[in-house]
């Protein structure tokens, strides 16, 4: 009998072991689609902000170093009109892709088009102190406190069994995903896209067929911009802002750049959701502090490894 | 010595410039403690003229080699009881390596210069978060160095003079290494790299090795002055590794004047200035304010003259010149 009793204990501990590596295993499985899902998510919108950048770096070859910055005011913009009009993030684009285009061209004609014969790294000084410009304004102006917006229509969770998806994320994604389609419609079926295209894949001899470069390149200046409005829109309504928050996403954005190449809209869409994912991953399984480090190393071995990019056309 | 011919008076004066400069100031401390970050950032920015202005990489690492060069000392200092003196030789090494690492892959011919930039620019955050998170040297708590309050072992001292002193010297010895350079074979080199890296990889420059040679003694030179930054504010932190500082030093050499010996520390020494005396009026008042004068400041000199203070000086040098001959 108690032999019996001894086996049966030491084949009930052994099976609640199995159990509990078991359950273990599907916890780490559950977490892991959890982290994918998240970052897929993310990834959707991380790739819309690095559009505008891919778009105006593709086009006039110029190395924007404040385009961090410009999506950190869209967010400020966002925030001012929700505290001064009540106006839901979710219905600001409506008025920050304007204003946005507007700020982008002011910026084209006040500085770049001044420098863009310059040395390129005169227009990298320009830029640099554009990004200390507006960092600091929005410092003095906001004081170094994180802001963010009280409520979204946005908000909620959606139970997916078992697995929590939030409203807001998938909705940003949702539109990131919509109007990177119509951006790749634009610049794939309209004369104007074509042109833009033309003028990115060589300037001398677009203008030889007449068309009017610098008019291109402030239109390219002025929708990267108008894309960076609409991401702010998005981002804002799950995430806070504060004065450092451009230099994340600036780095953020040049490495999604990195890895896509001077490619499609989709070569930007997949690294989005590469970069996403890895981060997701990373931030759930090592430590949540780790986030640069995991970005930062995923863009050094590509330029070790494939400095053209990823999805590069040529 | 010929290659430095006329402009040895020149340094002579300026190390005379500097050895007075405390009594000048009447040893007041806060105006010595002035002058010693500003020779601290002019030293960086005349060594970034290195790789920036001759090899016309745009390097963006320099607060990762300050901070790898503070750790290496202040970590060897702590622990082992190694004086800084060696431990700014050791940091320096840390921070070639690290350079190395960085520039080896991103200096392959054919690579555009950007993704230097920004692979550098990346090391400043990366390098942060690792010393962050690595507990046993760096973690969030600052690590205090020995306090002494004169002691040469040690290199702690309760004045800024003999720090003034001693970056001073690193000063006029980097000048002298510009100056060097830029007489040599390797400036020329460098040169030929900066103004078109094709035709000089066709008459048979080895423009990799070249630029490696540049990064290596640039980011040597900044790790050693990081050990002594640990030693002058006499604790280390992840927060040593600064991005402002990266894009500072690296904007004042760009409007100083790409491959002018002159023109970035001069520009360093007039802009630190004024945006000191920016910060102790405006910044009282609003915080960052004073910073936003300082971009706007930039943004002009560039506007005005994309090449920087340096040819604005050739120019007016030129202009007046002419007038003077005509009379």
């Amino acid at each position: 009998m108690a032999s019996v009793s001894i086996r049966n204990r030491t084949e009930r501990t052994s099976i609640s072991k199995t159990l509990k590596s078991y359950f273990l295993v599907s916890n780490m499985l559950n977490l892991l689609i959890q982290s994918v899902i998240n970052g897929l998510l993310m990834g959707c919108v991380y790739a819309l902000a690095a559009m505008g950048l891919a778009l105006i770096y593709g086009v006039m070859n110029i190395i924007n170093f404040a385009h961090g910055e410009f999506i950190m005011l869209s967010m400020y913009l966002v925030f001012v009109l929700n505290q001064l009009f009540n106006i839901d993030p979710a219905f600001s684009p409506l008025l920050t892709i304007p204003i946005f285009f507007i700020f982008g061209m002011i910026v084209y004609y006040g500085l770049i088009n001044r420098v863009i014969t310059g040395p390129p790294l005169s227009q990298i000084a320009v830029t640099v102190g554009l990004l200390i410009l507006l960092r600091n304004t929005m410092l003095a102006v906001f004081k170094a406190e994180p802001k963010g917006v009280p409520f979204t229509i946005f908000a909620g969770t959606l139970q997916l069994n078992g697995y929590v998806i939030t409203m807001s994320r998938l909705l940003s994604a949702i539109i990131s995903i919509f109007s990177l389609i119509i951006l790749h419609l634009f610049l794939t079926k309209t004369y104007l896209g074509t042109t833009l295209r033309a003028v990115a894949d060589d300037m001398e001899t677009a203008s030889l067929m007449g068309v009017n470069v610098k008019k291109m390149y402030a239109l390219a200046f002025g929708l990267g911009s108008s894309l960076i409005g609409l991401a702010g829109s998005l981002i804002m309504t799950f995430q806070q802002v504060n004065p450092l928050t451009g230099i994340l996403y600036g780095l953020l954005a040049w490495c999604i750049v990195a890895m896509a190449g001077l490619g499609g809209v989709s070569g930007v869409l997949l690294s989005g959701l590469i970069l996403g994912v890895s981060e997701s991953i990373g931030l759930t399984f090592w430590d949540p502090r780790a986030r640069e480090i995991i970005l930062y190393l995923i863009f050094i071995l590509i330029l070790w490894f494939k400095p053209t990019g990823l999805f590069a056309r040529r | 010595m010929r290659i430095l011919g006329k402009n040895m008076l020149t340094l002579l004066i300026l190390s005379i410039v500097f050895i007075l400069l405390p009594v000048l100031l009447q040893f007041n401390n806060y105006y010595l403690f002035l002058a010693t970050t500003i020779t601290f950032l002019a030293v960086i920015v005349s060594s970034w003229n290195l790789i920036g202005g001759f090899a016309g990489q745009l390097d963006l690492a320099a607060g990762a080699y300050i901070g790898l060069g503070a750790y290496t000392t202040g970590t060897l200092l702590i622990r082992f009881n190694v004086t800084p003196w060696l431990g700014m030789i050791a940091g320096g090494l840390a921070a070639s390596t690290i350079a190395f690492l960085i520039g080896y892959p991103t200096f392959r011919f054919g690579l555009r210069e950007v993704w230097y930039a920004l692979s550098s620019a990346a090391l400043v955050p990366i390098l942060r978060t690792l010393f962050l998170l690595w507990e046993d040297v760096g973690g969030p708590a600052e690590r205090y160095l020995p306090y002494y309050s004169w002691s040469f072992y040690h290199l702690r001292f309760s004045t800024y003079t003999v720090y003034f002193y001693i970056l001073s010297a690193f000063f006029i010895l980097i000048l002298f290494i510009n100056i060097f350079i830029k007489r040599l074979k390797i400036g020329y080199y460098l040169l030929a790299i900066r103004e078109n890296e094709e035709a000089a990889e066709m008459l048979g420059i080895d423009t990799r090795r070249y630029k490696l040679y540049a990064l290596i003694l640039y980011s040597y030179i900044v790790g050693m002055i990081g050990g002594l930054y640990a030693c002058i504010t006499g604790y280390i932190h992840p927060s040593h590794f600064d991005f402002w500082l990266s894009i500072q030093v690296a904007v004042l050499g760009i409007v100083g004047g790409l491959g002018s010996v002159a023109g970035p520390p001069l520009i360093t020494f007039v802009l630190g200035g004024v945006a000191e005396y920016l910060r102790s009026t405006l910044g009282a008042y609003i915080e960052g304010l004073h910073l936003i004068f300082y971009g706007i400041i930039l943004m002009l000199i560039i506007l005005f003259e994309p090449k920087g203070v340096s040819a604005l000086i050739e120019k007016i040098a030129y202009r007046y010149g002419r007038r003077y001959r005509r009379f």
